[in-house]
């Protein structure tokens, strides 16, 4: 009887998907394309005579985007498990393509292949270490807990993090590539202390490699990155170079008050905020819509995390919950350093809010996520 | 579906509690994140909101571009333009861009530009440094003002962005030069432009508001294609002034003028011009229109700053700072006039090396002519804590200043003098109106009339005997009008004053109209001698634009017209917005009055001190004026003469105002008239006025040479150069002169208390000089006045004297 019951209501929940972080992202999806119109058609109608030249761009993305995660969401998720290893050699030879005819450069910085259509391979990078990672973890078990099953994970991750890094100096999707697996194995090991003790260590090496720059104690030769700690420490004093980006976008917060100046009538985005419709969208969306429109921004991004997590606690097995996890990671991490970039909390480096910055492999690979989340849903147990 | 095909039991797992505690432990995490980055965005808004606002609105307005509006024109009657605004490019360097690619660009770009002819305002080697020394800049002008072809190359290369990639980071952005055709023509009336588009004196001064526009603004990027304007704001072009002025009339005037003063130069004071100051009006007697507005100094109006015609002298002692001997001894013999002997002897010359310079501004402006102007106050008084060199610097750019100023000013509504004679037909419409006077009266003149305690002299002191009423103001007898001004009785006499609008503004369409109500008697306090004065046009200051502008209603039925220049204004398409009619202020005199004062006019220059004023086949009417300068005694006079023309149909009149002429005898209102004659001569016919009367044969030779003459013309305007400035003596305009008709009054009466010989002489005409002329021209009648014919002839070169000329005919 309970047996049957069960099954009956599982054969109906199955049709059913968590409606409210469909709704989320859905939601997301409209409003990057609205402010991403705002944002870019001044400089877009400056650069290509069209003002709509990347919403139009933004919104095919999308529509694939939506179709792969449509598709996603109804095969068995199982079924990824058996791509892992393929999506691991695949996506580090994409980013190795890099180097080949095939890349191609943009905005002073060689990411991108050119495939027919343009593709960043560290967004495959991403999705292919999530599927990668919630497979070796959920299949390690309690090995995981070990030193030696970390210190595994983690050089698993290496090579398409030190690819990404040296190949498409890329600091900022090497970092988020590290977290994202660092998050997924905390996640899933019971123990506390040991990430704390690295969590510490880590804080401790990083303020004390910031103290060495704002003391000049680093070599010259080092310079360049350095600029940047410098221009985050006093943006001020690097007004014309390197601190010129955080400067314009705390400007423009900063010009917003509590409501904005309404939506399309930022002055900051008339060529003065470089590069405003990609990571630096959120300056303007303080601009236009002011601190209200951004609390609600993040409030949404919150209540799709929430949603992620409801998911995680809910999935059928601990691969659907790694899955899961790896997309929460994959997009708390992204939006609190894109906005703490953007706010001058950390240094500048190119980071991406999912789901509204202008990029095309972005929103395609996080909506293929959000179909693998949907997906978990859709076969979560309902019952504990 | 997964249920249905387990996997192996150890694989399965479901979320543990632990790791949904963990979940927490990364939510609370993620939570505190977002909440920081919350307190971050409130902080910002908080802490800096108001100055990122600023900053953002200030960057808006530096990246802003501003479009400039065209000035409007100035166009004459006949739509001759006389200022205009013309487009010229300033080429700016963006180094932002120029600095991209690892500067690849800026060799080629430095090279197209240092080909083209564009004057930079840095040399190639500065620019290259400025570049890479700023090299966020995005805006620096490096070339200001170049013509359309200078450009041309440039504006070709930006429009084609394609064609040359490495040619980048430059851009033109337009603006408008002020140029002036005619140069120095009408200079004082039509004033010019400084600044940054700010009219000054004249009309581009008065009518600033209208000529000016409204700049526009184009927002947002500085864009090379200027096809994408998110906000633009259109520049409104100002509107162009149609003048009543026809500067064919207007150059016959000034040629005049200036040939009087190349014929006049240094003839009795050494280093000066013609006359101190010369003006012409000639107006409109119908409508008020001016047509022609002219005073002596003039400046190129495209150069209204060139001092290389003037000479800045300024007297500072070197004593008052310890400077010595070395200037004297320096050789260049200027300065020992300004040095005692003892200072010559004096202790130290501890400043030696400071003089070349100030020796050399010295010769600077000395080189210029006739034109001397001396800083008296800073003479006197050291500055404190100055060297002397820094002294001299600052008195001379002063005494430059002020010179300059005196320069741009317009003598025909500036100044203010005595009018002398000229006010006799308004003393005679005075006692007409009233009916005080009938036109029949006689007067005798015994050379002297005793006003008051005062012996007032005729400028004939034999007398002129018996006078019909208009033999009085043929003759221009002074006991006559003293005899009028009597009768009329003061309270009359002022009540006209008034009506004719002495005293008070005419409020010309021109900047810096003399007010000279603090010029003219009080009712209340005039004397009986203050009157007898008065009613010949002395004791009392008038401006050329009051006296012409009254003349009119005298003589056009008594119609007071508001004098004006600007007769229409139009839109920058060329569309009429307003039109200024005539205005008629007031009825001065009846029609009958007029008519009368019209005929006692032609009886002056049929038979009386007028007639050299009389072009040869044309009948006028006018009266002379030789108005005796303050203080007196001391010769200077200005002489005048006002008339219209033609006698039976005035269409135009005509004063002309010569002051203190550069001849050792100046109180000859000949000098006025037969400046009148020449312009009228050649303005007559121009106007398509047909002559009346017969024209003589010597008339006719003169009138063939002078055809010549025309056509030489051109070139006698450009020798024009610059009467003096000296303002004390003609321009009571000055504080302490405000009470110069008080002054005069206690000065006549010390005079006449001292001695006898001290009695006023008021020499009004040169009758008794004249005497012989005018019994020739009496005895020839009308059609021959040759006399003066020989005046006009500039080609003969020699000295030619008045007197000697006419009585040699």
């Amino acid at each position: 009887m309970e047996g049957t019951a069960r099954r009956r209501k599982k054969n109906k929940i199955n049709l059913e998907f968590d409606y409210s972080m469909l709704f989320i992202v859905l939601f997301l999806l409209m409003f990057g394309l609205v402010m991403l119109y705002s944002t870019s058609s001044y400089e877009a109608n400056l650069k290509f005579g069209s003002g709509a030249y990347y919403l139009k761009k933004q919104a095919m993305a999308t529509v694939l985007g939506l179709g792969v995660m449509i598709f996603i969401m109804f095969i068995d998720y199982h079924i990824l498990e058996k791509f892992m290893v393929i999506g691991y050699f695949v996506s580090l030879i994409l980013i190795l393509l890099v180097l080949t005819p095939l890349g191609y450069e943009a905005g002073g910085a060689r990411r991108w292949l050119n495939l027919g259509l343009s593709l960043q391979p560290a967004e495959v990078a991403k999705l292919a270490l999530i599927v990668f990672f919630a497979s070796i973890v959920s299949k390690m078990g309690d090995r995981v807990r070990t030193l030696k099953g970390l210190l595994l994970v983690l050089a698993l991750a290496a090579p398409h993090a030190i690819c990404v890094l040296t190949i498409t100096q890329n600091l900022s999707s090497a970092i988020i590539i590290f977290a994202i697996v660092l998050i997924m194995v905390f996640v899933a090991t019971p123990n506390y202390k040991e990430y704390f003790a690295v969590g510490l260590i880590l804080l401790g090496i990083v303020i004390g490699f910031v103290l060495l720059v704002k003391y000049d104690i680093v070599p010259e030769g080092f310079s360049y990155r350095f600029a940047r700690i410098k221009a985050w420490l006093d943006p001020d004093a690097y007004a014309s170079t390197k601190g010129f980006q955080t400067l314009q976008a705390l400007y423009a917060i900063g010009s917003g008050d509590y409501f904005g100046k309404g939506l399309g009538e930022s002055i900051q985005k008339l060529g003065f905020l470089p590069e405003a419709q990609n990571d630096m969208i959120f300056s303007i969306i303080c601009e236009e819509l002011g601190l209200f429109g951004a609390i609600a921004i993040i409030l949404l991004f919150l209540i799709l995390i929430w949603r992620l997590f409801i998911v995680i606690a809910n999935a059928d097995d601990m691969f659907g919950a790694m899955l899961a996890t790896g997309v929460l990671a994959h997009i708390s991490v992204q939006v609190i350093l894109n906005i703490a970039v953007v706010t001058n909390t950390i240094p500048n480096t190119g980071i991406s809010l999912p789901f509204i910055s202008y990029g095309g492999s972005s929103v395609v690979f996080l909506l293929a996520e959000m179909g693998i989340a949907l997906n978990v849903s859709r076969n979560r147990a309902v019952e504990e | 579906m997964a249920k249905n095909n387990p996997r192996p039991g150890k694989k399965v797992k479901k979320v543990t509690f632990k790791m949904q505690k963990k979940l927490a432990v990364l939510l609370t995490i993620i939570l505190v994140a977002f909440a920081f980055l919350v307190f971050r965005l409130v902080v910002i808004n908080r802490d800096h909101g108001e100055n990122y606002k600023r900053q953002v609105l200030s960057q808006q307005s530096y990246d802003s571009v501003s479009l400039p509006a065209k000035r409007g024109e100035i166009t004459d009657r006949n739509g001759s333009k006389i200022a205009v605004s013309q487009k010229v490019y300033n080429v700016v360097i963006d180094s932002k861009t120029l600095n991209q690619n690892n500067g690849e660009r800026i060799e080629p770009t430095l090279n197209v530009l240092y080909s083209t002819p564009v004057e930079f305002l840095y040399t190639r080697d500065e620019l290259r440094s400025y570049i890479a020394e700023n090299p966020s800049s995005q805006y620096r002008v490096i070339a200001k003002k170049q013509s359309f072809d200078s450009v041309a190359d440039i504006m070709n290369r930006i429009n084609n962005p394609s064609e040359d990639e490495l040619f980048k980071g430059v851009w033109l952005e337009d603006t408008y030069q002020r140029q002036y055709p005619y140069n120095t023509l009408a200079c004082d009336v039509i004033g010019f432009v400084q600044g940054d588009n700010e009219g000054a004196y004249g009309l581009e001064e008065y009518y600033n508001d209208i000529l000016v526009g409204v700049n526009g603004r184009e927002y947002g990027y500085l864009n090379d294609d200027e096809n994408l304007e998110r906000t633009l704001k259109p520049a409104e072009d100002g509107r162009t002034l149609v003048t009543s002025l026809d500067m064919n009339i207007q150059s016959i005037v000034e040629k005049h003028i200036a040939a009087f003063n190349d014929e006049h130069r240094g003839e009795y004071r050494a280093d000066d011009d013609g006359a101190t100051n010369i003006g012409v009006i000639v107006m409109n007697p119908n409508s008020g229109e001016v047509l022609a507005m002219a005073s002596a100094p003039v400046f190129d109006l495209n150069n209204p700053r060139d001092v290389s015609n003037l000479k800045v002298e300024v007297e500072l002692d070197p004593a008052l700072y310890g400077m010595v001997n070395s200037a004297g001894e320096g050789g260049d013999g200027k300065s020992p006039e300004s040095q005692t002997p003892e200072n010559q002897s004096g202790e130290s010359s501890q400043t030696e090396a400071e003089l070349p310079e100030t020796e050399q501004q010295e010769a600077d402006g000395a080189e210029g002519n006739f034109i001397s102007f001396a800083l008296g106050d800073n003479a006197t008084d050291a500055l404190p804590g100055k060297s002397y060199a820094e002294a001299y610097e600052e008195a001379y750019e002063n005494a430059k200043m002020e010179a300059l100023n005196s320069l741009w000013k317009n003598f025909c509504i500036n100044s203010t003098y005595e009018p002398g004679s000229t006010m006799k037909p308004f003393t005679m419409a005075t006692g007409l109106e009233e009916g005080i006077l009938t036109g029949d009266e006689s007067y005798v003149c015994n050379g002297v009339l005793t006003v008051g305690e005062h012996d007032i002299h005729c400028s004939n002191r034999l007398g002129h005997g018996d006078l019909t009423f208009s033999g009085a103001l043929e003759q221009s007898c002074n006991v006559a009008f003293m005899k009028m001004g009597a009768t009329i009785g003061k309270k009359t006499f002022m009540k006209y004053n008034q009506i004719f609008n002495f005293g008070l503004k005419t409020n010309v369409d021109l900047t810096g109209e003399a007010l000279t109500n603090s010029l003219v008697f009080d009712v209340d306090t005039m004397t009986p001698t203050d009157l007898a004065i008065s009613s010949f046009g002395q004791g009392f200051n008038v401006t050329m634009i009051q006296m012409i502008s009254g003349f009119c209603s005298l003589i056009n039925g008594g119609y007071y017209y508001q004098p004006h220049l600007v007769t229409r204004i139009l839109d920058s398409a060329g569309a009429t917005i307003e039109t200024v009619e005539p205005r008629i202020l007031k009825q001065t005199v009846s029609e009958e009055t007029s008519a009368k004062i019209r005929d006692l006019c032609i009886n002056v220059v049929k038979e009386g001190t007028g007639k050299s004023a009389r072009p040869a086949g044309y009948m006028i009417g006018g009266k002379t004026g030789t108005a005796e300068k303050y203080p007196r005694g001391t010769e200077n006079y200005v002489v005048s003469f006002m008339g219209f023309a033609p006698a039976d149909d005035p269409q135009l009149v005509i004063y002309v105002v010569i002051d203190e002429p550069n001849v050792p005898a100046q109180a000859s209102a000949k000098y006025a008239s037969v400046l009148t004659k020449d312009i009228l001569t050649e303005v007559l016919p121009y106007l398509n006025i047909f002559m009346t009367e017969e024209v003589s044969e010597s008339e006719a030779a003169e009138l063939a040479e002078k055809q010549l003459d025309f056509s030489e013309g051109a070139s006698q305007e450009e020798v024009v150069t610059m009467p003096g400035l000296v303002d004390e003596n003609g321009n009571p305009i000055e504080p302490d002169k405000s009470s110069d008709a008080n002054n005069q009054n206690a000065d006549v009466t010390d005079n006449n208390t001292g001695n006898n010989t001290g009695a006023i002489t008021f020499v009004d005409e040169e009758e008794d000089k004249e005497e012989p002329e005018i019994q020739y021209d009496s005895e020839t009648g009308y059609a021959i006045d040759p006399t003066t014919g020989i005046l006009l002839d500039p080609q003969t070169g020699a000295p030619i004297d008045t007197t000697v000329s006419d009585i040699g005919f």
